[in-house]
């Protein structure tokens, strides 16, 4: 999963200006937990992953296969929202008699269970086609522009650029260990992982350290001032995303009408 | 004699826990020129390199810069840090930001200049160091290689005078070596600046550099042009160092097979100009 990232290099959209994307994505994500609406929170997954598959050029199978990661979650907790046991055979779709009480579908909580599940994928999506889309450099100069405070998108940043030479110096520990038969009784496994996490952390203060004096010998002051690489990036405007947004509210407000009336 | 654009007269330094790390070193760096490093672990080189950036403050002796000596404010000596571009020798302790072009852009930013400029100086520095197309890929994607190229630029763009590289070519393949070391000899001869490296990599020493200083437990041991120190094989080997290969075959050639050489020569070129002499010589 570590590899998004390069689906986000690869993808067409990631020329694309990454404030817009930014804001479209997390603009719908308000409208598809604001509507509450099974059908809002599908028509979005398709935009959504729609424009990510036929604009970005990511293929359905990388979407949907990270789509089916919060789908299990999501099932197992809508089964325990949609299934009731009860006594009275009437609040069950499809009763099933188990000694002196029912169990079955519940007619409360399944549309509940349907709409949740629906809602959280449509939401996920829109997170997947951030994600898809645009690299976290790139997010990072997106968040800038919307006064995210320096010290909040340093920190990303860092913490991004680090976590692989944690997880390679993680790797390289791990094999060092299971060459020297660290992990082949379950005494030595836990002794060998309690060793390699105490390590690990004496390790990221030492990198930490040398980072610190690097960054010192290039003349750093407290802040990391870097430069933008000004790319002609593609800028769609404002109205695409707004006029979608708007369209999905109207339909959401049409479907509440016809329930009432 | 060339000019030299900076020289340390007695340096001595100690750490909190009492290592004495440098005890009275004396260096004079050519300008324009490649100086080279040599020493065991721990000799002492990158202690030397953190004095000679003005990121530490020697408790004893002075180093001048372009003739003039070096003045501290709170244990910092500004005009080393601008003069002086060092580059440490993992490139990931050095490289912070996700994305090249960024990182690049660091020093320059914390220089004060201008966007324009910044721009002009990474650009220039993605450049030199013939990596312009990987301006917009991930750091942590890059080989090690790379890395070690991004690290340069990152220096590069600074626009120093003297150049500070520590082990440049440790953690290379061959073609790697080979090809950082000609882009440091291409830089100098097209701008002129001074080059200090360290490194344990002896046989590149004739090859690339001007100048040898030898640090052995805090001291200068032995200094000189390549051609001088390399004859002293005994000397070298005290110092747990020892000849380049080529430097070897001609001193056991000259002491087991009675060849007699005037200037044996260190590198490959020198030794089959000396050989050729000899044999026209004994015909």
């Amino acid at each position: 999963m570590l590899n998004l990232d390069q689906y986000a290099y690869l993808s067409n959209l990631s020329k694309q200006d990454s404030l817009e994307k930014l804001i479209f994505s997390l603009l719908t994500l308000i409208v598809c937990i604001w509507a509450n609406e099974p059908v809002i929170s599908i028509i979005i997954m398709l935009i959504m992953g729609g424009i990510t598959v036929f604009r970005g050029g990511t293929s359905l199978k990388v979407f949907l296969k990270l789509l089916s990661i919060p789908s299990a979650f999501l099932l197992i907790s809508v089964i325990a929202i949609g299934i009731d046991v009860t006594k009275n055979p009437e609040a069950l779709w499809g009763p099933m008699r188990v000694l002196n009480s029912y169990i079955g579908l519940s007619v409360v909580g399944l549309p509940v269970a349907v709409n949740l599940f629906f809602k959280a994928l449509g939401a996920v999506s829109c997170l997947y086609y951030l994600i898809l889309s645009t690299p976290i450099v790139d997010l990072l100069s997106a968040l800038e522009s919307l006064g995210v405070p320096s010290l909040l998108r340093e920190m990303m940043g860092l913490i991004y650029r680090f976590i692989f030479v944690f997880i390679e110096t993680a790797q390289e520990m791990h094999l060092a260990q299971r060459a020297r038969l660290g992990y082949t009784t379950l005494r030595g496994s836990y002794r060998s992982l309690g060793t390699l996490i105490s390590n690990l952390l004496v390790q990221a203060l030492r990198k930490s350290e040398a980072l610190y004096t690097a960054l010192e010998a290039r003349g750093y002051q407290g802040e990391l001032r870097v430069l933008e690489d000004a790319e002609d990036r593609i800028t769609k405007g404002y109205l695409g995303i707004i006029g979608t947004n708007l369209g999905l509210v109207f339909i959401t407000l049409g479907i509440r009408a016809m329930g009432r009336g | 004699m060339g000019k030299i654009i900076l020289e340390t007269k007695e340096l001595t330094f100690a750490y909190p826990d009492g290592t004495k790390a440098l005890q009275g070193v004396s260096v004079q760096i050519k300008a324009g020129k490649t100086t080279a490093i040599l020493g065991n672990n721990g000799a002492g080189k990158s202690t030397l390199f953190l004095n000679l950036k003005g990121m530490l403050k020697p408790h004893g002796g002075e180093i001048f810069f372009q003739g003039e000596p070096v003045a501290y404010q709170k244990g910092e000596a500004k005009a080393l840090w601008r003069a002086v571009g060092l580059v440490f020798q993992d490139p990931d302790n050095q490289l912070f930001s996700a994305s090249v072009f960024q990182d690049v852009s660091f020093g320059p930013m914390n220089l004060n200049l201008s966007q324009d400029e910044v721009k002009n100086r990474v650009e220039d520095a993605l450049q030199r160091t013939g990596i312009s197309h990987l301006r917009n890929k991930p750091t942590h994607s890059l080989s090690y290689g790379q890395k070690k190229r991004v690290a340069l630029a990152g220096v590069l763009a600074m626009e120093p005078k003297l150049l500070i590289l520590d082990e440049p070519t440790a953690g290379l393949d061959p073609a790697g070596i080979e090809e950082i070391m000609g882009l440091i000899q291409e830089m100098q001869q097209k701008s002129g600046i001074s080059v200090m490296i360290s490194t344990h990599d002896i046989d590149l020493v004739p090859l690339y550099c001007d100048e040898v200083y030898v640090l052995n437990q805090g001291r200068i041991a032995l200094s000189g042009p390549p051609r001088e120190v390399f004859t002293q094989g005994q000397v070298l080997q005290e110092l747990h160092l020892r000849l380049p290969w080529i430097a070897q075959l001609m001193e056991v050639l000259s002491k087991e097979d009675q060849f007699h050489f005037d200037a044996p020569g260190v590198t490959v070129s020198q030794a089959r100009e000396t050989i050729n002499r000899w044999r026209a010589e004994n015909k």
